[in-house]
């Protein structure tokens, strides 16, 4: 047997393993984004980069990827096990003030995009700064992360698209969070570990600091020529161009895009409606859409059943704004997923996560904001870096 | 300055030739829920060093795929997820779909050969994770010593002494199991040369004999 077990062994090899099996284009294209999208400046490299890059997929798979996968973000346990003392606080996000009716936020922000006119340019710019917020530390306390991140997408096919992108440091939630990282001798440095995969269950080591990051710029081809964003597919500016600004229409063309999971992760199953609420989310936030669309998509959203008005928020820039939320349980607990919407004007502000109730073992109090990507400039520009 | 858009095209040309074969590493290694991370990971990686990837790229990618792999994920939870994925795999080797494709055993021997390569998966299961990660380097993934040697980062002559002495525990974990074998052909399995239970013993002289 000796002589012939590694034949055997070969031979046992499961048909799946094998090399000759052909990848998924959607699995290719993302995969090959992602990894291009990686800033060469080699000797410069930072130690965390890629890393981060595994909870918080960048701007080469697009924007709308990034956003929707800062949900898999969900939480940070605190690296010094232990849950600390820290008493439920209003985090940057804030409580919400009065309940809200999400229909009518949803139907005055839409009638503010009907009279709208869209700009010109060359490239969709997109401007967005994102937090996180964790817990460190015994006894615990919060502090959180601001990146920096700027997208160019070129509207017709051919082009390459730009990046530009700066981690600002981590600093302290609150002022009180603030005493409790000065008792603990103010560290520039923290470990926190984050989930990477949707509703927790897996998690990896990362490293935070309270210093500013170096800003990279990177660029690169469309995918395939012509693939500008991630929808749990990768669509073309066509795609996204041709979408319908009636609202039904809107979202039976979504549907269509539906395949039963996650934008994220084919093995996470997902409704309709959540998922509906997603894309609908990133139409709204980030999409080179007209405003019309944009309109159609908040009276899509506000057609879900699911969807609730909370009432005024401030998002964590700072902005206050009216919320429309969907909740939805994990693992981890029950997660709030949050549209801030400015109705004077009908800008989404902000795309937010928010702990509501914490199951046991999480030490963040119920309420917490977890994450915020929040939205400061959406735009036809001819300008790109360099 | 190199010209960028060939790098592309090279890069996107190395990922097509070698994606399924770092996936289906890291599948053997910790299971289908991280293989996807991992190669994502091992590919951002890829193009941030494009410049230092040599040719051929495959033991380096695998090597970066190991280090991806041993750094982000705890052992116990690789070897679990592992452990749980050979389970499928015997499984359906069992149901009798299992094996090969492109290597169907030979006609009227089918019965005893699914038999076999169920018994060769079972054992694996056995086997330590060092021995597990050599043998599928070298029977799954088809590398030379040498390429397996550069993805575990050892010499090319330790390799093969790893390879021998694995393979070695391998057969015993067969022999071990003899419920698997009542479909194998009668008779004793066992090997004169091994010496009772003593996996970690060192075959003596080997490294001479199969240097190259």
């Amino acid at each position: 047997m000796s002589d012939d077990v590694l034949r055997t062994l070969r031979e046992a090899r499961p048909g799946e393993l094998d090399p000759d099996v052909r990848v998924e284009e959607g699995v290719r294209a993302a995969e090959l984004a992602r990894a291009m999208a990686t800033p060469r400046n080699a000797a410069g490299a930072e130690r965390t980069a890629p890393r981060r890059r595994l909870v918080r997929p960048a701007w080469g798979i697009g924007l709308v990827g990034a956003a929707a996968a800062a949900a898999l973000v969900v939480a940070a346990l605190p690296s010094g096990g232990g849950g600390g003392a820290a008493g439920p606080r209003s985090q940057a996000g804030g409580e919400p003030e009065q309940p809200g009716d999400a229909r009518t936020v949803l139907l005055a922000a839409a009638e503010k995009l009907d009279g709208q006119t869209e700009g010109t340019g060359a490239y969709w710019h997109i401007a967005t700064r994102s937090y996180s917020f964790y817990r460190v530390g015994n006894p615990a306390y919060t502090v959180v992360t601001a990146d920096k991140d700027d997208g160019w997408t070129p509207g017709k096919p051919g082009g390459r698209s730009y990046g530009r992108q700066q981690s600002l440091g981590a600093k302290p939630a609150t002022p009180a969070d603030e005493k409790a990282w000065r008792r603990a001798g103010s560290p520039s440095e923290f470990e926190v570990k984050v989930s990477v995969t949707p509703g927790g269950g897996r998690y990896k080591s990362m490293k935070l600091r309270t210093a500013p990051g170096r800003q990279t710029v990177s660029s690169m081809p469309l995918v395939d020529g012509d693939k500008v964003f991630w929808l749990g597919r990768n669509v073309t500016m066509k795609d996204l161009r041709d979408l319908p600004a009636d609202p039904k229409r809107l979202k039976a063309t979504l549907m269509r895009w539906y395949g039963g999971h996650d934008t994220e992760a084919e093995s996470v199953p997902m409704s309709a409606d959540a998922w509906l609420y997603r894309v609908g989310g990133n139409v709204v936030t980030s999409l080179p859409v007209s405003p019309k669309v944009r309109a159609a998509a908040f009276r899509m959203l506000a057609g879900l059943k699911s969807v609730e008005g909370i009432g005024k928020v401030r998002d964590a820039a700072g902005r206050t704004g009216d919320a429309i939320a969907m909740d939805e349980k994990t693992p981890r607990g029950v997660l709030r997923h949050r549209l801030v919407i400015d109705r004077a004007n009908g800008n989404a502000l902000a795309d937010e996560n928010v702990l509501l109730k914490p199951s046991g073992g999480e030490s963040a109090p119920a309420g917490s904001l977890l994450n915020s990507t929040t939205v400061i400039t959406m735009e036809w520009t001819n300008t790109v870096p360099r | 300055m190199a010209d960028e858009a060939s790098e592309e095209e090279r890069f996107t040309a190395m990922y097509d030739a070698c994606r399924q074969r770092v996936w289906a590493y890291a599948v053997s290694r910790a299971g289908r829920q991280v293989a996807d991370e991992v190669v994502s990971e091992t590919f951002a990686v890829a193009w941030r060093r494009f410049r230092d990837v040599p040719d051929p790229a495959l033991p380096w990618l695998l090597g970066v795929a190991r280090n991806v792999l041993r750094e982000g994920y705890r052992a116990e939870a690789r070897r679990e997820a592992f452990a749980a994925e050979l389970r499928g795999w015997a499984e359906r080797a069992d149901a009798g779909r299992g094996g090969h494709p492109a290597h169907p055993g030979p006609a009227g021997d089918i019965a005893e050969d699914v038999a076999e390569r169920l018994a060769v998966l079972r054992a694996m299961a056995a086997l330590p994770e060092g021995d597990r990660e050599i043998l599928i380097l070298v029977a799954w993934q088809g590398l030379t010593p040498r390429e397996a040697a550069r993805v575990v980062g050892c010499s090319a002559a330790a390799l093969r002494v790893r390879l021998h002495r694995a393979r070695r525990r391998l057969v015993r974990a067969v022999e071990d199991r003899p419920a698997e074998r009542a479909a194998r052909s009668a008779g004793p399995a066992g090997h004169p040369a091994e010496h009772g239970a003593r996996p970690e013993m060192r075959p003596v002289g080997i490294i001479s004999e199969e240097r190259p």
